[in-house]
């Protein structure tokens, strides 16, 4: 039997990395861009509120509360599960830990 | 005995367990006491008119080893009760016990998450993300779970994970593993080597990924699956749909569900109730077989569910099935509860 895997998979994810590179390039940015001298930077609290709301309900309700003893440890887990970046994680603990 | 095994490794972790307030989070107050946490529930099954009782717990151990390594470990007990006589006579039936995983995660830098152990084999969106009891909007599994997770669910081996890059604007994420076999009672796993690679849009909610995996045991078998998620802001919508292919057969299944929070009249109680849709298709190949149906498969389910605080969850749905000359309605009613405990008091 041919096996037709390998070749769709490719063309998938090129498919998806052509698309993505095209609304990327067309969206506005995100986050205050340190060029504009008027849009402070955003603190890393501000930037951690900005990773919860945008990452927490991708797979699960997000929590309510997270008992401060366990913040660090649980975020530690979901940056495991969700891929997060280390900054990702540091602004989160920022915001959710202050 | 390997559960025994498995919690002295976890005891000999706990107590190298060192405090690390402070230090991996600059200076936030983050702690990082151990925490067992995870759900329970009780799911009243009728499926084509056979009802079954299924009481389930699967606690979950989080043990860091300062802020940067993890060891987590998950064990599911599931219990599956059937009448006797399938609609008439007692109900008879016996707890199943599994570890799902048991492994331990260095948070090396943001590109790069070393995992050795037994882990979840990362496939699609549900084995990982979707699949413990609190999480999942309806609990029966798509049709074509068995896809990419064969034949425990389970990998035994090294996982990278990580993010590859990140942007304002995107990031894409990868996973890589090769697991053995392995026979170890309750540590079952096949011989596998796989990864799965998304790209997330925060500005959009939206992401996108791939799946592929090399089963390596007896015959090699290629499977793969493409996925989306998609959150949309400002609505309380949240869509999730999955393809998947193997030598057995292809599928999809697309989910939606929306909290009824924006329904003017009593809104206190419609804001905590979640109505979820979930379709479905399969057509094998090859004759099907490996946990895939041998004949074209079809599924709609419809669900209410209602959460009481954060923590509990009333969970009702219906579902029909169809398959060539044999159609049969799906009933679940139950309940979930999350639970979050950490091993250590607060500091005032
Ligand atoms: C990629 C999917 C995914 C994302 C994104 C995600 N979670 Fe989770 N989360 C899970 C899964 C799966 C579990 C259940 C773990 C288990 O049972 O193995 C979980 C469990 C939890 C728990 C219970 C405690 C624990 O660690 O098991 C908390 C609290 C939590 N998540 C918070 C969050 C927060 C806060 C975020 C945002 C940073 C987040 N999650 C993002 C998948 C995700």
């Amino acid at each position: 039997m041919k096996n037709l895997m390998p070749i769709p998979l490719v063309t998938i994810y090129a498919a998806l990395v052509a698309l993505s590179l095209g609304i990327a390039a067309t969206m506005p940015p995100l986050i205050a861009q340190q060029s504009d001298p008027k849009s402070a930077p955003l603190t890393p609290a501000q930037r951690g509120e900005r990773v919860f709301a945008d990452n927490c309900a991708r797979c699960h309700r997000p929590p309510m509360t997270i008992p401060p003893q366990a913040t660090g440890t649980v975020i530690m887990h979901m940056r495991v599960r969700a891929r997060l970046s280390r900054q990702q994680e540091q602004d989160l603990l920022h915001y959710l830990a202050p | 005995m390997r559960t025994r095994t498995l919690l002295c490794c976890g005891m000999l972790l706990a107590s190298l367990h060192t405090r690390a307030q402070g230090s991996g989070a600059d200076s936030s107050h983050a702690g990082y006491a151990p925490v067992i946490s995870g759900s329970l529930g009780y799911v009243y099954n009728v499926q084509g008119g056979v009802p079954s009782l299924e009481p389930q717990i699967n606690p979950v151990l989080l043990l860091p080893l300062g802020s940067h390594v993890l060891f987590e470990t998950r064990t599911d007990f599931t219990g599956f009760f059937e009448r006797r006589h399938g609609t008439s006579g007692d109900y008879t039936g016996e707890v199943f016990k599994t570890v799902d995983f048991a492994q331990l995660d260095w948070l090396a830098n943001s590109h790069v998450i070393p995992i050795a152990g037994l882990y979840i084999l990362p496939f699609g969106l549900y084995p990982e993300r979707l699949e413990p009891l609190w999480i999942a909007n309806l609990q029966d599994l798509p049709i074509d779970y068995s896809i990419g997770t064969r034949t425990t669910g389970s990998g035994i081996g090294p996982q990278l994970r990580g993010v590859a890059v990140e942007t304002n604007h995107f990031n894409i994420q990868y996973t890589a593993y090769y697991s053995v076999h392995s026979n170890v009672t309750e540590l079952q796993a096949a011989r596998t080597a796989g990864g799965d690679t998304s790209i997330y849009f925060p500005g959009l909610r939206a992401e996108f990924g791939t799946s592929y995996q090399r089963f390596l045991d007896n015959h090699q078998i290629n499977s793969a699956a493409g996925y989306l998620t998609w959150q949309p802001s400002h609505t309380p919508l949240d869509l999730k749909a999955e393809y998947d292919r193997s030598h057995n057969g292809q599928g999809y299944w697309i989910e939606g569900n929306s909290m009824l929070s924006s329904i003017p009249v009593a809104n206190s109680f419609f804001r905590r109730m979640q109505i979820v849709g979930r379709d479905e298709l399969f057509f094998p190949l090859n004759g099907g077989g490996n946990g895939v149906p041998t004949v074209e498969t079809k599924r709609g389910e419809a669900g209410i569910n209602y959460y009481i605080g954060d923590d509990w969850r009333l969970i009702s749905s219906y579902g029909r099935e169809f398959k060539s000359g044999n159609n049969f309605n799906i009933w679940n009613l139950g309940f979930t509860y999350r639970f979050l405990w950490p091993l250590a008091r607060e500091k005032k």
